[in-house]
């Protein structure tokens, strides 16, 4: 995976609850075997005009954007971190979800409240592919959708050495704080391949394991 | 020191530990044709090999067709399919495949084979291993990246370990109510996030009382209050099932009982060891339906759809984007809703119990006009206990379809979908936009209550029908 230190951007913002990964990335698109060619369909049923969502088999012919859809506003074209509501990401393990906002061009993910931001599967599915999920506090991320609601050319900074977002507020940079466990912000801070390190670090470990399991396991 | 049943499964898998991360062993991987392509492709392109194929199961479900399954039409279903049959043959994994007998939902087979197991670590790429926490296994989903890591190591890193959520559930089910409207009013207490970090512990005279199916339903759905996985401390119940002869993989003879020996310590020693706790008082509820477009925005049956601002867990901007999606308008009584469809079905609700539950309201009644009823059990195995059971020629007599083993209409991935528009009355867990088919709009409720809509074309009590 590419390594991730900081990075530098225009948000798009999206702050409905309970985002779904159904939502994200409806199951007839799973039917692909491949990882890449995801990132037309992020959304798919949301962000394409009626009958426009493309077929899984050709992810590039889709139709005409909807309007309608806060993600297709023509500010956002570019947009590289995406700020979303609570709980995002909940419902199935399907790591095509990341996969799709990852290869849509976002590189970062926020959302409010530690702990709550991120459904537990999404958010390690994200960090397995260097792509970064920062949960802040409510007041910054609340300051975050207005700024990329109301000046969505404002570019704000999201640092993984520092574990800070930085963002421009009354003529100075706030800064909110999120937390990565530390493994996998080492991880990929390096860009490492996380089964080559387990195999390397841990081999020995594994095999003095498996001589203790019991019987019946 | 007090442990919690969570407890006491991580620590025994625990092979190495960090300040921030543990590396956990993982004794059972499932695995289905969806969410394994990918990582089969890693494996290949680093030229790993599986480390314990004997310790990984494959069965294809999400794409199989449930009419005529050995006929996949859809050119990527048959190739996502094929995809798995080949992976599993060149890396030496036991495939459980159409037609075999074993074949069915990845969550259904697992238990009747006798591969899910008390104090078991099981993931899979599904995020409905939760469900095999019935047994007191921690069982949990993983993401293609970690199907991936386990395939190559037989481990997974876990980052912070989950708190944990103790769910005490008192008071006995009244009839016409299930194990299905037990875990909707968790979760409709909780909210979707209300799990998010925990493993959550059913325990209490209320889940004692229920069988291995119903505990299953319960922990099936812990993912959808968010929690990362479901537990349920093994007692005789579970070894009775255990031990019943057709679990192929279970252990026999002396390494079976000393076997449930060690797992009668699988127990939480005192439940003022839990993060948080929260309780349900199963006597006192009511049939639940779901009205909106997560498993959290549910209604008592006697009930009505509520207005925007009332939802809780919701800003009222999300409940009327909810309401609007599912054509629905604040005030009317939930049991004035018709549906065009029931589905009955899934590893929510796809087990013999529930078809036996269903075949009970529905025996001598007629499906009602205009509405379309498929009845999908879960595994192959189901299949073929319910047929001798005669529970085919009920639902049929009544005018439903019987169908063959699969995820069927639980989501749009196989040929039974909603068209745009459709309500249904589904048995399966989510009820999220488009889940079942784009355009498609889902009310979850449990087996009996999917029948009653059936009969009746509409929302129903499924207690008058009892009477
Ligand atoms: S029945 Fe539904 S929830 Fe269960 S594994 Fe299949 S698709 Fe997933």
């Amino acid at each position: 995976m590419e390594p991730f230190r900081t990075h530098t951007g225009r948000m798009a913002v999206l702050d409905w609850s309970d985002v779904n990964t159904d939502l994200i990335i409806p199951a007839r698109y799973l039917k692909r075997i491949e990882r890449i060619g995801y990132g037309p369909l992020l959304f798919a049923d949301k962000r394409y005009v009626p009958g426009g969502a493309p077929l899984p088999d050709e992810p590039e012919n889709a139709g005409e954007y909807d309007p309608d859809f806060p993600l297709n506003r023509p500010e956002y074209r570019g947009a590289t971190i995406l700020v979303v509501g609570p709980n995002f990401g909940c419902g199935s393990s399907r790591e095509h979800a990341v996969w799709a906002v990852h290869q849509a061009g976002y590189k970062a993910v926020i959302a409010p409240v530690p702990d709550e931001g991120f459904a537990d599967i999404f958010e390690g599915n994200s960090l397995n592919n260097g792509l970064l999920v920062a949960e802040i506090a409510e007041s910054d991320w609340k300051n975050l959708v207005s700024l990329g609601q109301g000046s969505p050319s404002t570019e704000i900074t999201v640092n993984l050495e520092t574990q800070q977002v930085y963002y421009p507020a009354d003529g100075h940079m706030a800064q909110a704080s999120f937390s990565i466990p530390e493994s996998a912000r080492h991880q990929m801070l390096n860009g490492l391949d996380s089964i080559g390190i387990t195999i390397s670090d841990n081999g020995l470990a594994i095999d003095t394991f498996e001589k203790t399991r019991p019987a019946w396991s | 020191m007090s442990a919690t049943l969570f407890d006491k499964v991580w620590s025994r898998h625990v092979v190495s530990q960090t300040d921030e991360a543990t590396l956990l062993y993982i004794d059972r991987h499932l695995v289905h044709e969806v969410t394994s392509p990918q990582a089969f492709d890693g494996m290949r392109l680093a030229n790993r090999k599986v480390r314990r194929p004997e310790l990984t199961f494959a069965t294809p479900d999400h794409n199989v067709p449930t009419v005529n399954q050995l006929e996949i039409r859809d050119a990527l279903s048959r190739r996502q399919v094929e995809t798995l049959r080949n992976n599993c043959k060149e890396f030496g994994i036991t495939l459980l495949d159409i037609g075999s007998g074993r074949q069915g939902i990845v969550h259904v087979v697992g238990p009747e084979l006798g591969l899910t197991l008390p104090g078991l670590t099981m993931v899979c790429g599904d995020s409905h291993t939760s469900t095999h926490g019935a047994f007191g296994a921690l069982a949990f989903g993983i993401g293609t990246s970690e199907v991936e890591h386990v395939l190559a190591t037989q481990t997974l890193w876990q980052g912070r370990k989950p708190k944990s959520l103790g769910v005490e559930v008192t008071g006995m089910l009244a009839p016409g109510l299930e194990p299905k409207d037990i875990i909707l009013a968790i979760i409709r207490q909780i909210g979707t996030g209300g799990g998010t970090g925990h493993v959550m512990e059913y325990y209490g005279p209320g889940i004692r009382a229920l069988s291995m199916e119903g505990r299953m339903t319960i922990c099936n759905m812990s993912i959808e209050g968010g929690a990362r996985a479901g537990m349920i401390a093994p007692d005789d119940v579970t070894f009775d099932y255990i031990s019943s002869i057709d679990r192929q993989y279970a252990p026999r003879g002396v390494t079976l009982e000393a076997a449930i020996a060690d797992w009668r310590t699988l127990i939480t020693d005192d439940d003022n060891g839990f993060d948080r706790k929260i309780h349900i008082d199963a006597s006192k509820l009511v049939p639940q339906v779901t009205w909106g477009t997560n498993p959290g925005m549910t209604v008592d049956i006697t009930g009505v759809i509520p207005q925007p601002h009332e939802v809780p867990f919701a800003t009222a901007d999300d409940a009327r984007r909810s309401l609007e999606y599912m054509g629905l308008t604040p005030g009317t009584p939930i049991s004035e809703v018709p549906v065009d469809v029931v589905f009955i079905g899934s590893c929510t609700n796809g087990r013999i119990e529930d078809l036996r539950i269903a075949a009970k309201v529905m025996k001598g009644r007629k499906v009602a006009e205009g509405v379309q009823v498929l009845v999908v059990p879960g595994s192959e195995k189901v299949l073929a206990q319910a047929v001798a059971e005669g529970l085919d020629k009920i639902f049929s007599e009544a005018g439903a379809e019987w169908r063959q083993a699969g995820c069927s209409m639980c989501l749009a991935m196989n040929p039974d979908k909603l068209k745009p528009g459709q309500r249904s009355a589904s048995t399966s867990n989510r009820n999220f936009e488009g889940r079942q088919g784009p355009g498609g709009r889902t009310h979850l409720v449990s087996p009996s209550m999917a029948a009653a809509a059936a009969v009746t074309g509409r929302f129903t009590d499924v207690r008058t029908l009892l009477a």
